[in-house]
């Protein structure tokens, strides 16, 4: 076979469960025009879908690519981030499957389809066009979203606010991502890491810190970082609660692996002028984002607002694990690799927040939304288990041990405290110390909750029943952050392995075919 | 013997789960479940403490041994791992965490009626995190556990406490959290610098190979003080220094912990007082001291100074109260702050005083938050001005009150002297003025006892006013149907006694026989002392008149027949 041919194909079969998806979520949205069925049979149908797209994945799970070549990457982490997207889709449908009347259900249903491939689709980019197409391909169907369940003027504004920074967003994205390619002549991310490695002899440096700038900058409106990060508040509280779930989960997952894959795999590096830019840069955000995010969620009485801010705060630590993943090559064996701290912060994040807010739109019914904080009091005595559940969630974003989103907090800071030998230690050590400030402040606004649930009473009790679907998702969730903290080590090391794989540029051994052919295809 | 550790460790943990999930278990059930539970383990570790090999300085009743690293692998490539053992740091503090859980429930036996499953559940929670922390052999499960404990004191204080619960439990978290999180910023560069500055490169979170590890570094960035606040040793130890001074609390980082005492029940201040305080010296003892040893001869000067305020500020401050609870609460800041005293004062004598004296102040302080509580749940005030006389009453509490405060004031023949006499010459030896100062502190201490217990116990008969209402739901309606005006004041009860007797026992065998105590806690105290140079602290020619204090020390701890046996065993 030719062997062009053969790379499109194998590349055309590790993206076999985006694929699928996408055809079943465009499907679903069309059939909502001709059939009418209740929104529990479309949810099911959802649910199938990312049943079967589980099931392909499975199935290409030990296809690997030629990592010069591909457009798209099976490597560690590709197949579990995308594993994890599937699961948080899951998560999401559960928490949705209620939340708009039949006639929109597979509208809803469909778009969050679309919008997961999209986000399975970054996690296995390996190309900047392909990247970017993901990236969008998550933004669109979000904008839809946004508009979709609730039509009053609040969301709108919300909508509309969303749209044009997402669209001024991903103007910068491409800004950079374009100075990256006229640097280089690839757009191949594997192949731009393997040239990264003689940055010092590339004419032009300046070139790279203009593409790192912007890169950042417009993936930082996605994991809504300082200073991109206004519009999140504002869009939380104007859209429904399962909406700003999604939002506070989707865009900063694909971004943060979008920035592994971009950024820090491919033009990280020791000594490397542009490495030490993305870190300053890296160093700037996480400490603004940090400390704001925490600092205004202190004030905040609205649950989204709260958890905006709080989400930006989030944000602001894996930033200071992106700040150490500038430094991490490959070859280096830090005690922790900065990406590996990301990707477990990711996970233990998707968690608790998505668990957060599905019990938030659990107990809102259809006359009384849980708006602030004050609404959640007494849920101990209405709710025993969802509170305690509840409780597993905040004291994990607080992140006190032994549960999940420790082990992302001490994952990040180690990381960062691991790079005692460079320049830089010191400013990684006043990152460090800020952060965990930040964190026990961060505590506080968490504790106002628990204090709500557990230690006052509520005027009115909440006599909401939780659906079952959404039970099941809360469980789950509660349990994998249980779990996953009191027992790391699996998860701890897919991390490790996804971190170390994605910095990897193997040594190329037919060299000149393939370099060329790489070269030809950027062309 | 390592199996029976982890079943002590995790077996409140496994009842705390019973209690919580089996659905409608009534108080009497829960409590009796927690009292078997907590029983259980105290023998356990009773038993663990008894078959501890004195003499050694290698963690017991561990799995696996020093070679192939300790326990089985927990996090990431199997460095961070879960290892349980004791040391004579820890073991006698292991063992007071049990009883004192013992103490804890029979205090809340009748006083607990409502939510009482939850109650003991989060009581056995907190336990197991203290047997935990105290059994850790590797630095990130010390973490954990050190920080988990948050999490059920903070709802035993704002679920069961006073009237200001929700104002103290918060506070007592984030006051701990914010210094915990520093630490774990300094236990992560503890072993980053072992990894990168060590010779062989070993990525270890183990505690005693990095203890090992670190006392042999010999690269200057890492030995060199000129100039100290440059020095890893020293910043390191800054950033331990916040996460354990909170815990202990020296001063001024104690203001949580008067309003979580008062506001927390007596559960919850038996076991704050009794233990967990302890984790802060036990932390300074075994991070602080063992691991950045010149951080502590920097900074010893400052670090005397707190301590010595702590002691003098809180004996004050515990003068000045009308309530009980609260100036309990203030002598243990009085208290800690003479333990950390003999831990910074470096010498051999001193850190052996100073972790008896963690056991001892455990045992005195929960026995004394226990009698405090025995007066609550009678007459549901703790103001010292509406009770006199009360030996009339409750005679076995007062002998309770008075044997436990007598241990606290350090009466020759009880235990808190066993403790408080080799800070003392310790901190001499050292530093004389801060002992002279730390001394006056324990005069004011027995002052301020004496006079609590003279009020409560002695005197005329005074009781408060109580609504019959109130004392009718908590009394025992058998003892309170036998004669109605006469007996409304229920007598202390079999729970209680059970509770505080032990306590009462330990106070006097530390005091009269010390050794097998001391036996356990001497060999590895030795290894942390010996870092520490006799006379270093200062220049050569000051050195002269800390070498002759230091003799003079040597004189009256050679006359003092108890410290003989304390000089004879650290061969000083």
């Amino acid at each position: 076979m030719d062997p062009t041919l053969a790379v499109l194909s194998r590349a055309l079969l590790i993206v076999l469960p985006e694929a699928l998806m996408l055809l079943l979520g465009t499907a679903l949205l069309t059939a909502g025009a001709f059939v009418k069925l209740s929104r529990r049979t479309w949810c099911a149908l959802a649910v199938a879908t990312v049943a079967i797209a589980a099931a392909t994945l499975f199935s290409i799970w030990n296809d690997r690519a030629d990592v010069y070549a591909s457009v798209v990457l099976n490597d560690t982490l590709s197949r579990y981030a995308r594993l994890g997207f599937l699961f948080f889709t899951l998560v999401i449908l559960a928490t949705a499957h209620d939340q708009v009347e039949d006639s929109r259900a597979s509208d809803l249903f469909g778009t969050i389809l679309i919008l997961s491939a999209g986000s399975m689709l970054v996690a296995a980019a390996n190309d900047l066009i392909l990247m970017f197409v993901a990236l969008e391909l998550v933004s669109i169907p979000t904008y839809l979203l946004l508009y979709l369940p609730r039509r009053d003027e609040r969301t709108r504004e919300a909508a509309t606010k969303y749209f044009f920074l997402s669209i001024f967003s991903s103007g910068l994205l491409l800004f950079g991502m374009a100075y990256l390619y006229g640097l280089s002549g690839m757009s191949n991310l594997k192949a731009l890491g393997f040239a990264a490695r003689f940055v010092p002899e590339v004419p032009n440096i300046q070139f790279g810190l203009i593409a790192v700038v912007f890169v950042l900058a417009g993936l930082a409106f996605r994991v809504a970082a300082v200073p991109l990060h206004f519009y999140a508040p504002d869009v939380y509280e104007g859209s429904p609660a399962f909406m700003a779930a999604l939002l506070s989960w989707v865009p900063k997952g694909i971004g943060m692996i979008a920035i592994i894959r971009v950024l820090t795999s491919t033009v990280g590096g020791l000594n490397s002028p542009v490495a030490d830019k993305g870190f300053l840069l890296a160093w700037v955000i996480a400490a603004a984002s940090m400390t704001l995010g925490n600092t205004v969620a202190l004030l905040q009485n609205n649950l989204k607002r709260l958890f905006a801010y709080s989400s930006i705060a989030h944000a602001g630590y894996m930033m200071t694990g992106v700040a150490a993943a500038f430094h991490n090559t490959q070859g280096s064996l830090p005690l922790a690799f900065g990406a590996e701290g990301i990707l477990l912060y990711l996970l233990a994040y998707g968690l608790m927040t998505l668990g957060a807010f599905a019990i938030i739109v659990a107990l809102g019914g259809p006359d009384r939304e849980i708006a602030t904080v004050d609404d959640l009091n007494g849920l101990a005595k209405s709710h025993p288990r969802t509170a305690v559940a509840m409780t597993v969630f905040l004291f994990s974003l607080a992140g006190i041990p032994p549960l999940a989103g420790f082990w992302g907090k001490y994952q990040i800071f180690a990381s960062a405290l691991s790079s005692i030998n460079d320049d830089y230690a010191r400013s990684y050590q006043y990152l460090v110390v800020i952060g965990l400030l930040n964190a026990a402040i961060g505590a506080y606004y968490y504790l106002r909750i628990i204090v709500a649930m557990y230690f006052k009473t509520a005027d009115q009790a909440l006599t909401t029943k939780i659906a079952w679907p959404t039970g099941a998702a809360i469980v789950a969730c509660a349990l994998l952050t249980i779990g996953f903290g009191v027992y790391p080590s699996p998860t701890c090391n897919v991390t490790r392995r996804a971190a170390i794989e994605a910095i990897r540029s193997p040594e190329v051994t037919a060299a000149p075919r393939t370099a060329t052919r790489v070269v030809d295809r950027s062309n | 013997m390592a199996t029976l550790l982890c079943f002590t460790v995790l077996i409140p943990l496994v009842a705390a789960c019973v209690l919580a999930l089996v659905p409608g278990l009534g108080y009497r059930e829960s409590r009796s479940i927690a009292l078997a539970t907590a029983i259980l383990s105290t023998l356990c570790s009773g038993a663990l403490a008894f078959a501890f090999e004195a003499g050694r300085v290698d963690p017991q009743f561990a799995f696996g041994s020093s070679e192939a690293g300790y326990g089985a692998p927990w996090m990431g490539s199997g460095s961070v791992r879960i290892a349980f053992g004791l040391d004579g740091l820890s073991v006698w503090l292991f063992a007071l965490s049990a009883l004192l859980t013992v103490t804890g429930v029979c205090a809340s036996w009748e006083s607990v009626k409502e939510k009482a499953a939850a109650h003991y559940a989060l009581l056995l929670t907190l336990e197991t995190g203290l047997l935990g922390l105290f059994a850790s052999l590797d630095i990130i499960q010390f973490y954990v556990f050190f920080e988990f404990m948050l999490i059920p004191m903070f709802f035993l204080i704002g679920i069961y406490g006073g009237r200001e619960r929700r104002r103290a439990s918060i506070t007592f978290f984030l006051y701990t959290l914010v210094g915990s999180l520093l630490a774990l910023a300094g236990l992560i560069s503890l072993v980053v610098i072992n990894y990168y500055y060590g010779d062989k490169h070993v990525l270890t979170f183990s505690i005693p190979e990095l203890t090992a590890g670190l006392a042999a570094i010999t690269r200057p960035e890492w030995t060199d003080v000129h100039p100290w606040y440059t020095n890893p040793q020293v910043l390191i130890f800054l950033l331990l220094f916040a996460g354990f001074a909170v815990k202990v609390p020296l001063f001024p980082f104690h203001t949580w912990l008067p309003l979580a005492h008062v506001e927390a029940p007596t559960a919850g201040s038996v076991i704050l007082a009794g233990v967990m305080l302890k984790v802060g010296t036990y932390g300074f003892l075994r991070f602080n001291m063992a691991m950045t040893p010149l951080g502590a001869r920097v900074l010893f000067p400052t670090l005397a100074f707190l301590s010595v305020v702590g002691v003098i500020y809180g004996a004050l401050t515990a003068l000045a109260q009308s309530d009980v609870k609260r100036l309990v609460a203030y002598s243990s800041v009085s208290h800690m702050g003479l333990i950390a005293l003999g831990l910074f004062s470096a010498t051999a004598v001193g850190m052996e005083g100073s972790v008896i004296q963690m056991v001892n102040h455990g045992l005195t302080t929960g026995a004394l938050f226990a009698c405090v509580g025995i007066i609550y749940e009678r007459y549901h005030t703790r103001e010292m001005s509406a009770m006199r006389g009360l030996w009339k009453r409750l005679p076995l509490f007062a002998f309770f009150l008075i044997l436990a405060s007598m241990g606290s004031i350090a009466l020759p023949g009880l235990n808190g002297f066993v403790g408080e006499f080799p800070i003392l010459i310790g901190a001499f030896r050292r530093d004389p003025t801060t002992a002279v100062i730390a001394a006056t502190g324990m005069i004011l201490g027995a002052y301020y006892l004496l006079s609590m217990v003279q009020r409560v116990a002695f005197g005329p008969l005074e009781e408060p006013a109580h609504d019959d209402h109130d004392a009718s739901a908590h009394a025992d309606p058998h003892a309170a149907s036998d004669d109605r005006h006469e007996q409304k004041v229920r007598p202390v009860g079999w729970h209680e006694i059970v509770g505080l007797a032990p306590l009462m026992a330990f106070i006097v065998i530390i005091g009269v026989y010390p050794k097998p105590f001391l036996d356990r806690i001497v060999p590895a105290v030795r290894p942390i002392a010996a870092r520490f140079p006799d006379s270093g602290y200062r220049t050569p020619s000051e050195g002269s008149t800390t070498a002759l204090s230091a003799r003079r020390a040597d004189a009256v701890a050679q006359r003092h027949p108890l410290n003989s046996l304390v000089t004879k065993e650290t061969g000083l």
